[in-house]
């Protein structure tokens, strides 16, 4: 049963436990919090853009703010069919690791990373040219590049360090780093 | 925890590891002797081929590569305003109370200490170099640094030279530019076991062969020295746009047994060749400091020197032998150096260094400097644009104007991303257990 764990301004953290044959499969679901006001806000500022091009190349009609309002129907929904609205890390124990994202048309991309090839799971400070901010790596074997498990969302370190504990448990790198986990909570 | 109790240093500059140069060795070394001291010290610089992002360095100390790609001599491009939401970042994150700039060539530096006071954080700034008037590069740098000083609370100079310079550049008001002179690692620098042979006499340079370092006059010098003394070889370590006319003038005097060319030199490599030469020859047509000099002296070879800019401040006067940057002075210099020589004692040299310069000095020095910084009064943004109108007719206005635009895309990242949205960072305390750096997060973390 999925219980609510940690909320910010823009993100929820979820967490799942559940039993699955005689295996416990921990899932651990981050949800961008959907914000209905900014989405209007797009849609009335991309049909009023959309109107005063039409007006500017055909001239004010009926045509014009039905074709305003199609044209802004469709690029709202093309902006947001690629909308991440959750990003998941489902641990299997002795399996391995599968990076879920979901997107907001429903589509899903997995990516599962077997147990094996995971050298170890690292909290991260991401530099950008403009921010920095956490992230939550994978040291895969044989990849030069580390594996983000949250690649679109830019999540507070409060939510990433038990994901990161259940990684470092999973992975079997309990041990080393039990004392920095136990800090991080 | 002692690192609250001190202050929280964010060093800006587009120099530092892993190139290597004076500015490079300045801010490395005066960071870790901060930390010793009990500061927390941040390093910010932009990104040095796949050297990009967060790394740290010998007792913690962390380095903020930010992906800006340099343009021009290792500088980035001036954007005014494009490392405005990055560096509002390091210093929320970092709980940063001080920022220290260094090098008037760096733009990284002068952006990030506009951007701090816009902020309200105060600011040091560190000048490494000596600058002209007259030609249009030195007219346009003076400038900029003219803007920049306007409003910094306190300025470092390496030398009084240096100090003066930057006050006539500046026209910041001499009791705020504090002179803090470099240091050389002692540890690192020592001079060798045994002496070199005295059968004959090896005269060592290492310097970038550029046309500011004297070359030009390296090539003069060089054939009368040999020919004045048969028994002196020279060893030159250093590349650059002049090395072709260096190897001319072996070519054309016949000097390849006497003259060695080792090209480009790690930093690493530096005692060696040094401890290898009994005089070292230091032809700079500019220099605010040489600390190539100390580290030549610190391994106990005498130092001939041109008489430029803060050199004579450098060492006392029986360890170096100035002379004006002319051939035949230089070679009159040289001579008297050789017929020095059996008066000097390496090891004596070496220990008169240890007492004359200490990064634990330097650093405690430069702690006096941020504790007068911090003491400062805070002003607003009106108080502060008086001081930009000052710095001329037009350019006064444009300064203005500049930081005008600064202040309001600062509010309007408060509003787009306000400061308790950004995370501020655990304190990492090198504790090592299976080589790692462990993270200990501070008591407003362990609450969240």
């Amino acid at each position: 049963m999925s219980n609510i764990r940690l909320a910010s301004a823009r993100y929820i953290y979820m967490h799942d436990d559940v039993e699955e044959a005689c295996k416990k499969v921990d899932t651990h679901h981050i949800v961008f919090k959907r914000r209905n006001f900014w989405v209007f806000l797009v849609y009335i500022f991309v049909f009023l853009l959309s109107m005063k091009t039409l007006d500017f190349c055909l001239g004010i009609d009926r045509t014009a703010v039905l074709w305003s309002m199609l044209f802004g129907a469709r690029l709202v929904y093309s902006f947001y069919q690629t909308r991440v609205v959750k990003e998941s890390v489902v641990i299997i124990p002795a399996f391995g690791v599968q990076l879920e994202t979901h997107f907001w048309s429903g589509g899903v991309v997995r990516n599962f990373i077997p147990v094996d090839k995971i050298l170890k799971p690292v909290l991260n400070e991401h530099l950008t040219p403009f921010t920095c901010h956490w992230s939550l790596a994978l040291v895969i074997h044989g990849k030069e590049e580390l594996v983000l498990a949250f690649k679109e969302l830019h999540l507070p370190v409060k939510m990433l360090a038990p994901i990161w504990k259940a990684l470092c448990v999973a992975t079997g790198r309990g041990e080393s780093t039990d004392r920095v986990s136990s800090e991080v909570q | 925890m002692a690192v609250e109790k001190g202050h929280r240093i964010l060093m800006v500059s587009d120099f530092f590891y892993p190139n290597f140069g004076g500015v490079e060795n300045h801010i490395y070394y005066l960071s870790q002797c901060l930390l010793k001291l009990g500061h927390k010290v941040v390093v910010m610089t932009h990104a040095y081929g796949n050297r990009s992002g967060v790394r740290y360095m010998t007792n913690g100390l962390k380095v903020y590569y930010v992906p800006w790609r340099p343009f021009l001599m290792q500088n980035t491009l001036p954007t005014f305003y494009g490392t405005l939401p990055v560096m509002r970042t390091i210093l929320i994150r970092e709980r940063i109370s001080l920022v220290h700039g260094h090098q008037a060539f760096s733009t990284l530096c002068h952006e990030a200490l506009m951007h701090s006071r816009t902020m309200g954080y105060k600011v040091v700034f560190t000048d490494h170099s000596l600058y002209g008037f007259a030609d249009v590069g030195s007219i346009h740098m003076n400038k900029v640094l003219q803007f920049t000083l306007a409003d910094v609370s306190q300025a470092i100079c390496v030398s009084h030279t240096s100090k003066e310079n930057t006050v006539l550049r500046s026209g910041l008001p001499p009791e705020k530019v504090f002179v803090i002179p470099n240091a050389v690692d002692t540890a690192m620098f020592k001079p060798a076991p045994e002496r070199p042979s005295s059968n004959e006499i090896v005269i060592v340079v290492i310097s970038r062969l550029v046309y500011r370092k004297g070359a030009d006059l390296l090539v003069e010098v060089i054939p009368e020295v040999s020919r004045l003394y048969p028994n002196v070889r020279f060893i030159v370590g250093g590349d650059g746009p002049k090395r072709v006319r260096l190897e001319e003038m072996r070519e054309k005097h016949s000097l390849q047994d006497r003259v060695e060319m080792l090209g480009a030199v790690p930093h690493a490599r530096v005692r060696s060749i040094l401890i290898s030469g009994h005089i070292f020859l230091n032809s700079s047509l500019t220099e605010a400091f040489c600390i190539a000099i100390l580290e030549a002296a610190s391994c106990g070879l005498l130092t001939v020197s041109t008489r430029v800019g803060g050199v004579p401040e450098v060492l006392p006067d029986d360890m170096i032998v100035l002379a004006e940057p002319d051939p035949g002075d230089m070679v009159q210099a040289i001579s008297k150096a050789i017929s020095l020589l059996p008066t000097i004692d390496p090891q004596l040299m070496h220990n008169r260094m240890k007492k004359l310069y200490s990064w634990h000095d330097v650093a405690r020095r430069t702690e006096i400097v941020y504790d007068r910084a911090l003491r400062c009064s805070n002003q607003n943004l009106l108080d502060r644009l008086s001081r930009y109108l000052s710095c001329g007719a037009l350019a006064g206005k444009i300064f203005c104007l500049v930081m005008i635009v600064d202040f309001l895309l600062w509010c309007l990242l408060q509003l787009w991303k306000p400061a308790g949205d950004i995370e501020e960072v655990p304190e990492y305390i090198p504790f090592h257990q299976d080589g790692e750096i462990l993270q200990s997060f501070n008591a407003d973390q362990n609450s969240a």
